[in-house]
């Protein structure tokens, strides 16, 4: 039979794939990545640091955008800025020493674990840096960091004994939280040169860190000059965000669609309304991409910035293309998979239970509320759940009109967060598919991307199918 | 139990209510519906229609596409397509400056061929495997645990994502086989996204052919062989057909499994200019729903593309929804039929 042949293979290349992509992530870490690690974290708290300063910079002349003497406090905020110049010298220079080996640890390395394919010595490599000293200039570091970090922390010290007068109470508040997350940070700056020095470039990194790393690993980086990390985090929120929107609206409109045409609605406009939903079901996934980008989105921006929508707090948007944009036109892809089936399950209720019902004197909303909709719950559940497969699973619709912005959209914002662009399971692997060489890490995390989607629609249709199972079984 | 009279008119009211509920959340569905139907519609007539003699754009549907070339030249406005661009700087020697917009001249005739050339023969393949699967099925398999494998399989295929498809046709024919990017590709991947429709529908038209029929012809001294060409093939075929033409529509919508395995955003040649009649099946094509992605995602957005992108998306929708409109009205009439 050649269908179980296909299930069998989609399920072997896709583990093949995942037993490469483990090894390969795991050989990518060893090559050079754990030495970077620490100095990216350095280079991280400083980032977080200067972040945290332009914020705070922001706020404040916001604030006092209406007042006017901003002079003192852009002195103080100039000076601070200066006081991290060393440690952003720092940072750079360890940065391009870092990169350096690691380019060295790749060419040295790559030719001792791909020698059975290529036989032949390394020869193009020109002039080999020896990896143990370039390790060792790297690490002088060491103490390069807690000299900066001793000095910069004098100086910020000294600038917060003279803090600038603020005159917004609001402003005065933001600036105290800053002062102390500033002491925080100051008070962390030993410990980490107190791990630099504890950090060993020999330590062996766990097999599992592999699979963890694409699991739960909040960066979808590549193509980056400095580290690719694959974590698989951002586009399965993504999804799922935008199959919430999605199954949020459809839900209500496919169950009272289902009930109305197959409880309400008069026989002449039965007949009209099913053929109807089965073609919207018709309707090419493509299209609606593009009514999505053409219309839909610029709908739901000119919406957003009417003035009657001023009380939204997250409105106006300033995204066309997002997660409710595409949540919404999904839905349209929805209603009609959960109509259907959702009406096959109120159709499939013996006549039985609805005329006893009618006998003991239920009305008909009585009727619908209390027996036919209990009796179809488990068909109409398992309804939802194909449309949620058949949502999850889609592709033009979010690749055209998600956004495509690789990142956890910042919850922060509450429901905000539903008009910010993101990038999905599907999305991702349609966008990169087509530019990655084939065989290279990115391409083997593309296939796991697959994968990890192959594996969530199976379990959903299979839920779906079991709960149909049994509620046959029960009604029958 | 009989409820108190201003009780039970309350119920009564809350009822309608509710069902006016419900009647406005199914209108408002079939609105939506029914908005993006108009709204391609009547933006894309204006590039499909012409308001002059053939009153269809015939351009539009039989080039290929071309750059646009857009400028002033002596205060007047002028779009010239890119052959019509080269042509005029022939007589006309002066510079200008030229903004090009592209794929927004010519026309889409080597995406509709593409998207035919696609549908014809992942249908022809799918037919074929499918119904064979489904005679093996219905017909020669008894129940037992690898049937029921089986059919778990098929249930579950037909909840596969499309881009999964792709993925797998990729990895499998584009790679694997090393048929790159190429209709056969694209064939195979798109034969396979239809099979679990297609052995669903043709095993039920297989049902419905009578037992009768078969015992009445192996009665007779056929083999079980001849039994189903002569006596139960016939008779469930049309029912097998009218099931798939939903298949055609969906083989024809799908875009995500031909992205990376058949489809080519520009190509100049037609598919049968080629050199070798067997390169005719290792050639990537054009198609509609991918144009429909590469021009209303991958080129800046402007005026010009406005034109292109309504076309497109209007023959593509027509077209789509034709053959399920096809589909559809069959099935309603093979239903009211349906009796032996």
């Amino acid at each position: 039979m050649v269908l179980a042949l296909i299930t069998i293979f989609l399920f072997r290349e896709g583990f093949g794939f995942f037993g490469q992509n483990l090894a390969n992530l795991r050989l990518y870490r060893r090559a050079g990545l754990e030495y970077v690690d620490i100095i990216r974290g350095q280079a991280q708290t400083h980032a977080a640091l200067s972040r945290q300063l332009g914020e705070i910079r922001l706020e404040e002349m916001r604030a006092l955008s209406s007042g006017g003497n901003l002079e003192a406090f852009d002195q103080f905020a100039g000076a601070f800025s200066d006081s991290g110049e060393f440690l952003n010298a720092l940072v750079s220079d360890a940065n391009d020493q870092a990169l350096a080996l690691r380019e060295a640890l790749i060419a040295a390395g790559t030719p001792s674990a791909v020698s059975s394919a290529e036989a032949q010595p390394s020869t193009g490599i020109a002039a080999p840096i020896d990896p143990r000293a370039s390790m060792i200039a790297l690490r002088s570091a060491d103490d390069k960091f807690p000299k900066i970090a001793e000095a910069m922390k004098a100086k910020i010290d000294s600038l917060l004994t003279a803090p600038p007068v603020l005159s917004n109470l609001k402003a005065k508040q933001s600036f105290e939280s800053w002062k102390k997350k500033t002491r925080d940070y100051l008070a962390q700056l030993p410990p980490v040169s107190q791990r630099l020095r504890e950090w060993d470039p020999d330590k062996p990194v766990p097999a599992y860190r592999a699979i963890t790393a694409f699991l739960f690993g909040t960066d979808w980086v590549t193509a980056s000059f400095w580290q690719d990390w694959y974590g698989i985090i951002p586009l399965l929120v993504g999804s799922i965000m935008v199959a919430t929107v999605a199954l949020l609206l459809a839900v209500p409109l496919g169950v009272c669609s289902a009930i109305y045409v197959s409880e309400v609605a008069a026989r002449s406009e039965k007949s009209l309304i099913k053929p109807y939903i089965e073609f919207i079901s018709a309707i090419p996934s493509v299209v609606l991409g593009f009514f999505g980008i053409a219309v839909v989105g610029q709908a739901v921006r000119a919406l957003s910035q009417m003035p009657f929508m001023k009380w939204v707090p997250f409105f106006p948007i300033s995204e066309r293309l997002n997660v409710f944009t595409a949540g919404s036109l999904l839905a349209l892809m929805a209603v009609p998979t959960i109509f259907t089936l959702a009406e096959d399950a109120l159709q499939n209720v013996p006549r039985g239970f609805k005329e006893a019902s009618y006998a003991l004197g239920a009305n008909r909303l009585q009727t619908i509320a209390r027996v036919l909709v209990p009796a179809s719950l488990s068909g109409i559940i398992s309804a939802v759940l194909l449309g949620l497969g058949r949502v999850i699973g889609e592709t033009m619709v979010v690749l055209l009109c998600a956004g495509n912005r690789i990142a956890i959209p910042d919850f922060t914002q509450g429901l905000g967060a539903f008009f910010q662009p993101v990038h999905t399971m599907t999305g991702i692997i349609a966008q990169e598919m087509g530019e990655v060489v084939r065989g290279s890490i990115h391409y083997r995390a593309l296939f796991m991307v697959g994968l990890v989607l192959f594996a969530l629609t199976l379990g959903i249709n299979y839920l779906a199918q079991r709960l149909v199972a049994r509620y046959r079984m029960s009604i029958g | 139990m009989i409820a108190a009279p201003s009780n039970r008119r309350r119920t009564r009211l809350v009822e309608g209510l509710l069902f006016w509920a419900f009647r406005i959340g199914t209108y408002f569905v079939l609105l939506c519906a029914t908005y993006i139907f108009l709204d391609i519609g009547i933006k894309g007539s204006r590039t499909v229609f012409t308001r002059t003699a053939p009153f269809v754009n015939l351009t539009f549907l039989s080039e290929p596409p071309q750059t646009l070339y857009v400028f002033d030249y002596q205060g007047k406005k002028m779009e010239l397509s890119d052959r019509q661009f080269r042509d005029w700087k022939t007589t006309h020697k002066e510079e200008v400056d030229v903004t090009s917009v592209s794929y927004s001249a010519g026309g889409i005739w080597p995406c509709i061929v593409g998207t035919a050339l696609l549908v014809i023969g992942s249908m022809t393949l799918a037919l074929f495997i499918g119904i064979s699967c489904a005679i093996y099925l219905s017909e020669y398999s008894r129940d037992g645990r690898f049937i029921r494998l089986i059919r778990v399989a098929i249930l579950n295929l037909a909840g596969v994502p499309s881009i999964v498809f792709g993925l797998f046709g990729f990895g499998l024919f584009v790679i694997f086989f090393g048929w790159n990017v190429s209709l056969l590709s694209g064939w195979f991947t798109l034969g396979l996204m239809v099979l679990p429709a297609i052995i669903t529908a043709s095993e039920e038209s297989l049902r419905a052919v009578p037992q009768g029929l078969r015992e009445g012809s192996l009665a007779l001294g056929a083999t079980k062989w001849q039994t189903i060409r002569k006596n139960v093939l016939p008779y469930a075929l049309p029912g097998i057909l009218t099931s798939s033409i939903l298949g055609i529509a969906r083989v024809a919508g799908e875009t995500a499994p031909i992205m990376f395995t058949a489809a080519y955003a520009m190509r100049d040649e037609m598919p049968w200019q080629v050199s070798h009649w067997t390169n005719f099946f290792f050639q990537g094509v054009m198609a509609l729903p991918y144009h429909i992605y590469v021009v209303s995602s991958k080129i800046p957005q402007n005026e010009y593309t406005e034109r292109v992108q309504y076309g497109t998306a209007f023959v593509f929708l027509v077209v789509v929804m034709l053959i399920a409109l096809t589909s559809i009205l069959l099935r309603e009439k093979q239903r009211r039929r349906l009796s032996w």
